[in-house]
């Protein structure tokens, strides 16, 4: 029998129920293999994929080394791995949980610095007053760095930071600090604030590929089996189903033509729009005459291509 | 880590050789450097070329990526007024990300740290730096010159506001804001003149006397519960508003001002000819830059004197404006064989190094070095 495809999911906290719920809601529920304290899981109804629980930092580093096929990690981690993921790892699927922001931010008694152009003065400034270059506290070196450097920044300094970042500039450790946040909350605790432009990354859960690690044909076909549902439901959660009995005139069937030229898809004596269009689409319809209209949430949604995974197949085409 | 192969000896006693009549000590500094003075000196930028090393427990620190830092904390600790200081030892480098480069490499230099006339002894260390690279058997060097004193006092000539010009000043190390300032001047009323972003609170703050605003922001800061913090104090903060302020009232950059800014910038020629597209520009009365200029007068006639060839020369006022601690003349000797980007032999003036140490040393300082893998006319990278 030939190895399975694996695919790490996080083993701890809020991370691991996100992923563990979205599975579930795929149709794909993860089971506790046994034996290995359940670290191990397999996907119901899906053959040649083996589950490993993982914590999501250690996740992102085994994609990018190749010691596994797929898996669900936040996009900060991720990043923060090179300044060009491109190839090593490919995102699959933004999986809409796990949103953080990695941010900007400065002490609050500053009320002269608002933006990184006010940085990048003070910092200057700072420089020749002090012949120190303002210190930076970070756990994230690769994105501050390369986000100071799109701000054309360059009289500041990086200090790694190992535990409570945002304590630093209270501490004297730093004049900044980058991290991550998700209301904020801490960081105005801290007496900090974020710069308005300051969003370094909009980051939330991803589903990747390693392009690093060893592919062949039958891993490719589960990760192909896996990929066609996860995408299926993904689409389906952002689509509605309209039928009604019959169209009764010409003005009927071009009303229903007009929703298929705006986007929709056309089915016998119904649509598949897209679940923002809804209620623009019913009452289109209802003027038309067309009625009554039913409105389903479908379950999957299968499309025949699937446009990420023949991106990885061609990607990882390339790399052999 | 790619490593340099063996230099012959043959090569490395000629590019030596000019180095024996400079009267310096020889040094043999420590390999492993504080990552921390290197950051504060040379920028963040520097952390991705650097190699780091920590022992277990013990601070991160940095092989020495060059000489100069190193050499200038052995004569701070000697605790003489001056000296001449000789390295021959290797250098570490991490290769830019997507180039072949060597990473440990043999690099012989010389720092003088001394009182005395600046152009006479810029000219002296950068001609040393010439025979020496040219002493490798290449016969396609270059001496690019640059001096980032001369921005300055070009800006000076154009009798800017106070806040203005020193506004711009900062920018000259930082290519894009400077661009980004230049452009806005050049554009029609529309965006040229804007004030910058600021609250009713920054508006009021820098409407009173500083010493007074100062206090109003303590005040804030206690009613608000805010601990001042990020090392800056209510001072500090409202003078940065009332310059901000006095920026915005002040006459702009005039479309015209900006375009010499632009031209200065772009001059690049011999040292003669480019010397004099300065003056031309500028016109008379900037006694700053007129004792730059008589100063480069100099430099170039001790240059010659120095045995670097006229015609191999340089001289473009963008040069270096974003390099490390150089705050006067610097230099490099290029190959067209092996391109601008590895210079065979560097160099320059960082008077202001001691004091970024911490050190009150009243000498200058000045120094060069050379890589004799590059100068070896067989050798690369």
């Amino acid at each position: 029998m030939s190895e399975p495809l694996i695919l790490a999911i996080p083993s701890k906290g809020r991370l691991k129920e996100q992923a563990e719920d979205w599975l579930a809601d795929c149709g794909l529920p993860p089971r506790a293999a046994g034996g290995e304290r359940g670290y191990a899981a397999r996907l119901d109804g899906l053959e040649g994929i083996e589950v490993r629980l993982v914590s999501a930092s250690e996740i992102a580093g085994a994609l990018f080394s190749g010691e596994v096929h797929l898996g669900v990690t936040g996009e900060d981690l991720l990043r923060e791995l090179a300044d060009d993921l491109g190839d090593r790892i490919l995102l699959m699927q933004a999986l809409g949980f796990g949103r953080a922001d990695l941010v900007v931010a400065a002490p609050k008694s500053w009320i002269d610095v608002t933006t990184m152009a006010d940085v990048d003065e003070v910092a200057h400034l700072f420089l020749a007053r002090t012949g120190k270059r303002l210190r930076v506290a970070t756990k994230y070196l690769t994105q501050t760095r390369a986000f100071f450097a799109r701000h054309g920044i360059i009289d500041y300094r990086i200090v790694e930071s190992g535990g409570a970042t945002e304590g630093a500039p209270a501490a004297g450790a730093a004049e900044l600090i980058t991290d991550i946040t998700t209301s904020g909350a801490t960081l105005e605790a801290n007496g900090l604030k974020v710069l308005a432009d300051g969003l370094i990354l909009s980051s939330q859960a991803q589903l990747a590929a390693s392009l690093g690690a060893q592919w062949d044909a039958a891993r490719m076909g589960a990760a192909r089996r896996l990929l066609r549902i996860l995408e299926a439901r993904a689409r389906a959660r952002r689509t509605a189903t309209l039928t009604w009995p019959a169209e009764a005139d010409a003005a009927a069937r071009a009303a229903v033509e007009r929703q298929v030229v705006a986007g929709a898809t056309a089915r016998p004596f119904g649509l598949l729009v897209a679940g923002d269009d809804v209620f623009d689409a019913t009452t289109a319809l209802a003027d038309a005459g067309v009625g009554p209209v039913t409105v389903a949430n479908p379950t999957y949604v299968f499309e025949a291509a699937s446009e990420v995974t023949e991106e990885l197949a061609r990607r990882l085409l390339l790399q052999n | 880590m790619r490593i340099e192969p063996p230099i012959p000896s043959d090569v490395l006693a000629a590019v030596r050789a000019p180095f024996a009549q400079m009267g310096a000590d020889a040094i043999d500094p420590p390999t492993a450097q504080p990552l921390g003075l290197i950051l504060d000196l040379s920028g963040e930028a520097m952390r991705e070329r650097l190699i780091l090393v920590q022992a277990d427990g013990g601070a991160e620190a940095a092989l020495r990526p060059d000489f100069t830092i190193p050499a200038a904390r052995l004569h701070i600790d000697g605790g003489k007024a001056g000296g001449r200081y000789f390295y021959e030892g290797k250098a570490f480098r991490a290769a830019p990300r997507g180039r072949e480069a060597y990473e440990e490499f043999l690099q012989i230099g010389l720092e003088a740290f001394e009182t005395g006339a600046a152009p006479e002894a810029d000219a002296e260390i950068a001609g040393l730096a010439w025979r020496a690279a040219a002493a490798g058997g290449r016969d396609d060097l270059t001496l690019e010159l640059g001096d980032v004193g001369l921005f300055g006092a070009f800006i000076d000539t154009l009798k800017l506001a106070d806040a203005l010009g020193a506004r711009i000043k900062r920018a000259f190390a930082s290519p894009r804001r400077l661009r980004e300032m230049l452009e806005r001047a050049q554009q029609p009323a529309a965006t040229a003149g804007a004030a910058p972003a600021g609250d009713r609170l920054s508006a009021m703050l820098s409407a009173l006397p500083e010493a007074e605003a100062a206090a109003v922001l303590q005040d804030l800061w206690a009613l608000a519960g805010i601990e001042p913090a990020g090392g800056r104090s209510a001072a500090e903060i409202v003078h940065r508003l009332a310059e901000r302020s006095a920026v915005a009232r002040a006459p702009d950059l005039t479309p015209e001002q900006a375009s010499l800014i632009g031209r200065f910038l772009a001059i690049a020629d011999k040292p003669a000819a480019a010397l004099e597209a300065v003056a031309r520009l500028a016109g008379p009365g900037g006694a700053k830059l007129e004792a730059a200029l008589k100063g480069w007068a100099r430099r170039l006639a001790a240059l010659q004197d120095e045995g670097a060839p006229a015609a191999a020369m340089r001289l473009s006022t963008a040069f270096g404006r974003d390099f490390g601690y150089y705050d006067g003349m610097l230099f490099e000797v290029r190959s067209a064989a092996l391109g601008d980007h590895r210079p065979v032999a560097a160099g320059g003036r960082y008077d202001s190094l001691f004091a970024r140490l911490g050190a009150s040393l009243a000498c200058g300082a000045v120094g060069c070095m050379v890589r004799p893998g590059r100068a070896w006319r067989e050798g690369a990278q």
